[in-house]
């Protein structure tokens, strides 16, 4: 394994230093938890330290470190007797996390994490910098409360993607907010799989009194929400300038520039419903390059939503596109 | 050569004790370990600034009339040290669990804990996930320092007091005065797009009767960019209460089947229509007849070829 980059390394070790004084004696081991720093990588930058200090480099003018039985003591760093301030990332990051669990039904509004939070905000000047909603759906109380207790749940659930709303069963293993949204993990019953709903599309929620097990391999709430499958459909599409917004929104496989200004993109799209939607939505900015198979769901769609409206198949529009 | 990171917390040494700036001179002398070849000397001490600075040490460049033109380098220590936080042991307990338990992108919140005495090794279940973005820690700072940050927003350039940032539904917002436009706006930070400039600090005040979270608009139909119109929406019985999660300004009826009828304002043409089609053909657009010409006459315009 290769060592970490200097700036990390010396980013690490300022951090650590202060806190080492603080704690004259402290274990190799309990500085490597501490700091999440391998062994290693501790002991050799330890070893470096006493080489470090202010002229004339005299002994009580360098970083004097001691390891007797993996116990370490550390004299003469007074330049670095203080952590290094926040960084603006790190500020707000802190900040985020902090107020948003402080937004989730439960929390103490007036507990420690709010007492540090104000503490903390105050000492960056930064009094009302950070606002992070965690909307609470009606039914995440009754999810929240089912997950802990293992109780199954009866759910009426609205399919974005499949643009229907159907009633399931569910077994709640563990419920999150990513990204804006809350999600339960769950075992589907009448699917007799693992599924991720949106919380906020459950319409209504009652647990049942049946008690589920969590299996060993129930996998944690995924970072990335969306994780196609090998055999998901992939398509390629020919994306506007005007459309760029996409390339953001969506989990892009694939990208070409195609040096018009157009970009060449590949993604995973889970059903024809979520692909005719994006197309529509798209018109003009956006072309389906493959598979052509596709063409035909979304046009089918198209007629249906065009049929509603009392018009035919656009015959003339899609006359006039065909040159492009 | 010895370990680079010897020679750099060498210089940060240095350029802490130090009350006078220290010229290149002056550092060439007092730190070891940097090449004895003047331009090569001048090329590693830059890299090594630079290291300092990305690391978030305040590495300061000053000029005084004993120095001359020649610029001096030093670290005040009141810049470098963490103003003391006075955090009682459950509050630090309580950051650590917010930290294990919502992910911020790039997880910097557990770097900032390690300045905080490292992490205690309890553990939570992750309870939430948000992104981060180049351009946050920036309107960050331009918040903190009260000074105007410049960015490029939709091909135009904008200059901006930020008031605030929020997190939505799945993004990052910066509201602020808007310099161009004198009003304030919110401004999706994922669009922003190359560097956000700060200009100098403490030019503005942050006004007290402002809250960033109000000038958000949760309601796609009310995007701001055409004039108002009335619109009558039939959503059909299995989406009624998506379209209600959707649009919770509308106005809303029911109707025997199950269905309703909305009547809502829409502000953007544009944004509704793209709103509506999520629907598929959920639903039905039943008037203005102008909006609901156009809806169609958008519809027939696309391709898929």
């Amino acid at each position: 394994m290769s060592r970490p980059l200097v700036g990390p390394r010396l980013r690490r070790v300022l951090a650590y230093l202060p806190w080492i004084a603080d704690h004259p004696g402290v274990s190799l081991d309990e500085i490597a938890e501490r700091f999440d720093v391998r062994a290693s990588d501790l002991e050799r930058d330890l070893e470096l330290l006493p080489f470090v200090g202010l002229p004339p480099y005299t002994p009580d003018r360098l970083i004097d470190v001691a390891i007797v039985d993996d116990c370490v003591w550390v004299r003469f760093a007074d330049a670095f007797a203080s952590p290094l301030r926040f960084t603006a990332d790190e500020g707000l990051s802190l900040l985020a996390a902090g107020n948003a669990l402080l937004e989730v039904p439960g929390s103490d509004p007036e507990g420690p994490l709010a007492r540090a939070i104000d503490k903390l905000a105050s000492a960056l000047d930064a009094p009302a910098a950070i606002h992070v909603d965690v909307a609470a759906p009606d039914a995440l109380a009754t999810l929240r409360d089912a997950a802990a207790a293992h109780r199954a749940v009866e759910i009426d659930y609205y399919s974005y993607h499949r643009n229907a709303s159907s009633t399931r069963v569910i077994e709640p293993w563990s419920v999150a907010s990513l990204l804006g949204h809350w999600y339960v993990r769950a075992h589907c019953r009448n699917a007799d799989a693992e599924r991720l709903f949106r919380v906020d599309r459950i319409q209504t929620a009652r647990a049942l009194d049946e008690t589920f097990i969590v299996p060993e391999t129930a996998s944690a709430i995924p970072t990335q929400i969306y994780e196609p499958s090998a055999d998901t459909l992939r398509v390629t599409l020919d994306v506007e300038p005007n459309a760029a917004w996409v390339l953001d929104t969506y989990p892009i496989e694939d990208r070409t520039d195609l040096g018009d200004g157009r970009t060449r993109i590949i993604m995973a799209v889970s059903t024809n419903e979520f692909l005719a939607r994006l197309l529509l939505r798209l018109g003009r900015d956006a072309a389906l390059v493959a598979p052509t198979g596709a063409r035909n769901d979304v046009e089918a769609i198209r007629t249906r939503i065009l049929a509603r409206y009392g018009a035919s198949d656009p015959v003339d529009a899609r006359g006039t596109m065909a040159s492009s | 050569m010895a370990d680079r990171l010897e020679r750099l917390a060498t210089l940060a040494a240095n350029l802490l004790d130090t009350r006078i700036p220290l010229t290149l001179d002056d550092i060439a002398e007092r730190v070891p370990g940097y090449p004895p070849d003047r331009a090569s000397f001048r090329r590693q001490f830059e890299r090594d600034k630079a290291t300092l600075r990305e690391i978030g040490v305040p590495v300061s460049v000053e000029t005084n009339e004993f120095l001359g033109t020649e610029p001096g380098y030093r670290i005040r220590p009141e810049e470098y040290a963490l103003p003391p936080l006075d955090l009682t042991a459950d509050e630090t307990a309580a950051l650590h669990v917010a930290v294990e338990a919502i992910t911020v992108e790039g997880d910097e919140g557990r770097a900032a804990l390690w300045k905080l005495g490292g992490s205690t090794g309890m553990s939570t279940e992750t309870l939430g996930a948000i992104p981060n973005l180049p351009a946050l820690p920036l309107l960050f700072d331009a918040y903190r320092n009260r000074a105007t940050a410049t960015f490029t927003y939709r091909n135009e350039s904008r200059t901006v007091d930020p008031y605030g940032l929020v997190f939505r539904r799945g993004h990052w917002y910066a509201v602020g005065h808007d310099h161009d436009r004198d009003a304030i706006r919110a401004f999706r930070v994922d669009r922003i797009a190359g560097e956000v400039e700060l200009g100098r600090f403490g030019t503005f005040e942050r006004p007290a009767d402002v809250d960033p979270r109000e000038l958000i608009s949760d309601d796609p139909s009310r995007f701001a960019t055409d004039a108002p119109v009335d619109v009558e929406l039939r959503v059909d019985a299995p989406h009624v209460a998506e379209a209600q999660r959707r649009y919770p300004d509308a106005a809303m009826e029911r109707e025997s089947d199950g269905g309703a009828v909305l009547t809502l304002t829409v502000t953007s043409q544009d944004v509704f229509f793209g709103s509506v089609l999520g629907f598929l053909d959920g639903t039905e657009i039943l008037g203005p007849p102008e909006l609901r010409a156009a809806f169609v006459a958008r519809l027939g315009s696309g391709a898929t070829q």
